[in-house]
């Protein structure tokens, strides 16, 4: 997949231009935010990463000038350390999802790839969702292995609903403490994993595998034969 | 040059404006005195003239000559000539009577100076009005008098005024300067604090004086805000030495992760044991400066403009559902006393961060089995959010200050955690004009914060 990183900091920006061509991705790098907006409007690219502060043109301003020219490629907005604004600003600019700097590579990774498999609108995702034996019904909050309900909490539902949308897909811990609870911070306190292993105990452990460092990811289990 | 300042002063040009006002209404006032008192004088003094010489003119048509005579001798002799000079002299130049010097016969005014006699102003001479009245053919009537006592009144009135004056004028500069020296005095000692403390002596205060004024008022508020400052100041320099002392642990610690990792050649799995430790310290440190910088945020205010109605039970029962498996697993029994559908008005998400912190204070301060009471409670005209733990809890004369930054108990030293988490909780209470408070729960600890109820 081709992706547009805009990034100011060299050091950094030939990190991850080497880290995320190294898992796939075609990576072109510009350093000024005046000239990324000439680059992204003129070509086609399946992904922005897009930095806060650039020379030339900020990155909040050139999100707002690339989402006025009707410029539909998803943006990966970073934001500064401990910048609370920057997350609600940067989505009313036009940014689909956003990343506090500094970072693990795995968190955006996972955001990366994320992005790039993310339909256009999640809505128009099925009413129910399959996945092997599972059958996930959205509209009567139900899951069925083999025919079989399974009752789960509502935070529960939630968090197996979000991995489902995601399925062969890493999804970090943070990705789910936003996703799942709302919560954009990082609490000390081991809340999606103690969540992660109830759920486990009522879905069975086969479903959701650990990534270590990364964070979980679901995978039809091999079925029953 | 002091003087030079004190006539330049507010005050002293002030008095000055008032003592030329003052001095203007002296001179109008004995302008109009003088003039309407020698109008008065000069009115009388020809009018009493006049009328003599009207009578003795119908004493000439009377009796002629000789009864004016008479007349005039009786009034002398019975000293009611009032001081009036008679002459009389007949058509021819003869004298008849009088001393006053001939003078051409025709009715009217004359003025006739003559030696002085003592009334003049010095070098004056003496001034004499008369009024002549031709008596028929044969004389020519003479009634004077000396015109130097009306002179001489007027003169006296404007030397009164001009003392009047003077002496007005003297004391409103005079006080002036006095009072504006007392006033400039008092300034000037605010303005040598004022340097004392630029030049670095912070302990310097206005000095006050027993009777409060105006400016006493004024140093009273400036002491004020000099206590203020120098407050402000001493926590300054008490967080950057905390934050100083908070980084050389981590940083000490990843240096000397480093420093194995250089000499001590680690096989590549306990290279990245290495790694991954190192990365844990400095996520410490980030941590620490993301929460420093996220309690300036929020003390800025600039979240304000974001605040929104929202169900704070609501709010907290959801955080307590996604903390309770996690606090249990900890050996924590989370309980929850919450009254039912509190609105307020507010951040959601800093009130979250704000109770996980709580959650996670009681937590890290509480041992084993330990139990915690989340509860919302409406109280008079305000809703508590109490967070409250069976735990040691904290001294009565350290409760006020577990809100400051990077306060630790000492027992909480080994603890982990950074001594910002009330903090942000106490920023958070700020910005929303809510009480912190935190007291003993006999046994443990009682924390949260008081809101006004939204209407």
């Amino acid at each position: 997949m081709s992706i547009l990183l805009v990034e100011d900091e060299e050091a950094l920006a030939s990190y991850l231009k080497a880290e995320l061509g190294s898992h796939g991705h075609v990576v072109e790098h510009v350093a000024r935010g005046d000239l990324a907006y000439e680059t992204a409007r003129d070509s086609d690219y399946d992904l922005l990463v897009v930095d806060r502060m650039l020379p030339g043109l900020d990155g909040l301003s050139l999100i707002q000038r690339l989402r006025k020219q009707n410029t539909k490629t998803p943006v990966l907005f970073l934001s500064n350390l401990g910048g609370l604004d920057d997350r609600v600003e940067g989505l009313n600019a036009g940014a689909d999802d956003y990343l506090a700097k500094p970072f693990a590579f795995s968190e955006l990774l996972a955001r990366v790839n994320a992005l790039l498999r993310r339909p256009a609108n999640m809505n128009e995702q099925p009413h129910t969702l399959r996945l092997g034996e599972f059958e996930l019904d959205r509209i009567k909050r139900k899951l069925t292995r083999a025919g079989t309900s399974i009752p789960l909490q509502p935070r529960e539902w939630a968090l197996f609903e979000y991995l489902l949308l995601r399925r062969g897909q890493i999804v970090t811990r943070t990705m789910l403490l936003e996703g799942v609870w709302g919560y954009h911070f990082d609490p000390k306190t081991h809340i999606v994993e103690t969540h992660m292993s109830r759920l486990r105990s009522k879905v069975g452990d086969d479903v959701i595998q650990t990534i270590r460092g990364s964070g979980y990811i679901i995978r039809a289990p091999q079925s029953h034969a | 040059m002091r003087l030079s300042h004190t006539l330049k002063s507010a005050s002293f040009k002030l008095t000055a404006a008032y003592a030329g006002l003052f001095a203007l209404s002296v001179s109008i006032l004995a302008a109009l005195t003088y003039f309407s008192v020698t109008g008065e004088l000069s009115g009388e003094f020809h009018s009493r003239i006049r009328s003599e010489s009207q009578a003795l003119q119908s004493d000439y048509l009377a009796g002629g000559v000789p009864q004016i005579l008479r007349t005039i001798g009786e009034r002398q002799r019975g000293r009611l000539a009032d001081g009036l000079d008679y002459s009389l002299w007949d058509r021819a130049g003869h004298h008849l009577f009088g001393y006053l010097p001939n003078v051409p016969c025709k009715a009217g005014w004359t003025i006739l100076t003559g030696p002085p006699d003592g009334d003049e102003a010095p070098g004056e001479l003496e001034k004499l009005q008369l009024y002549v009245t031709p008596l028929g053919a044969q004389a020519c009537l003479l009634v004077g008098d000396d015109w130097g006592k009306v002179e001489t009144f007027g003169g006296l009135i404007l030397k009164t005024f001009a003392w009047i004056f003077l002496l007005s004028l003297t004391m409103a500069i005079a006080g002036g300067i006095f009072l504006s020296s007392r006033f400039l005095k008092r300034i000037d000692s605010i303005t040598k604090t004022a340097e004392a403390i630029i030049e670095g002596d912070m302990t310097r205060r206005v000095p006050r004086r027993s009777a409060p004024d105006d400016l006493d008022r004024l140093a009273a508020t400036l002491n004020r805000m000099l206590d203020r400052n120098t407050g402000l100041m001493e926590s300054l320099k008490h967080l950057s030495n905390d934050i100083a002392h908070d980084l050389r642990t981590p940083l000490g610690r990843l240096r000397q992760l480093l420093d194995s990792a250089r000499h001590e050649r680690p096989s590549t799995e306990e290279y990245r044991a290495l790694l991954d430790r190192g990365v844990g310290e400095l996520d410490t440190i980030l941590e620490m400066f993301a929460a420093l910088l996220r309690i300036a945020q929020i003390e800025s205010g600039s979240r304000r403009a974001g605040f929104q109605r929202f169900c704070l039970s609501r709010l907290v029962s959801d955080v307590c559902e996604a903390f309770a498996p996690a606090l249990e697993e900890d050996g924590r029994s989370l309980k929850q006393d919450i009254a039912p559908d509190i609105w307020i008005h507010g951040d959601p998400e800093l009130l979250t961060l704000s109770l996980a912190n709580l959650l996670e204070n009681a937590n890290t301060h509480t041992p084993h089995l330990a139990e915690i009471t989340v509860s919302i409670t409406k109280s008079g005209g305000g809703v508590e959010l109490c967070v409250a733990d069976n735990g040691p809890g904290v001294p009565p004369e350290d409760s006020a200050r577990i809100f400051q930054r990077f306060y630790r108990l000492e027992e909480s030293r080994t603890t982990s955690g950074n001594g910002l988490g009330l903090s942000i909780v106490a920023a958070v209470a700020e910005l929303h004009s809510a009480n912190i408070f935190a007291s003993d729960n006999h046994p443990g600890l009682r924390v949260g914060m008081t809101f006004a109820l939204a209407a």
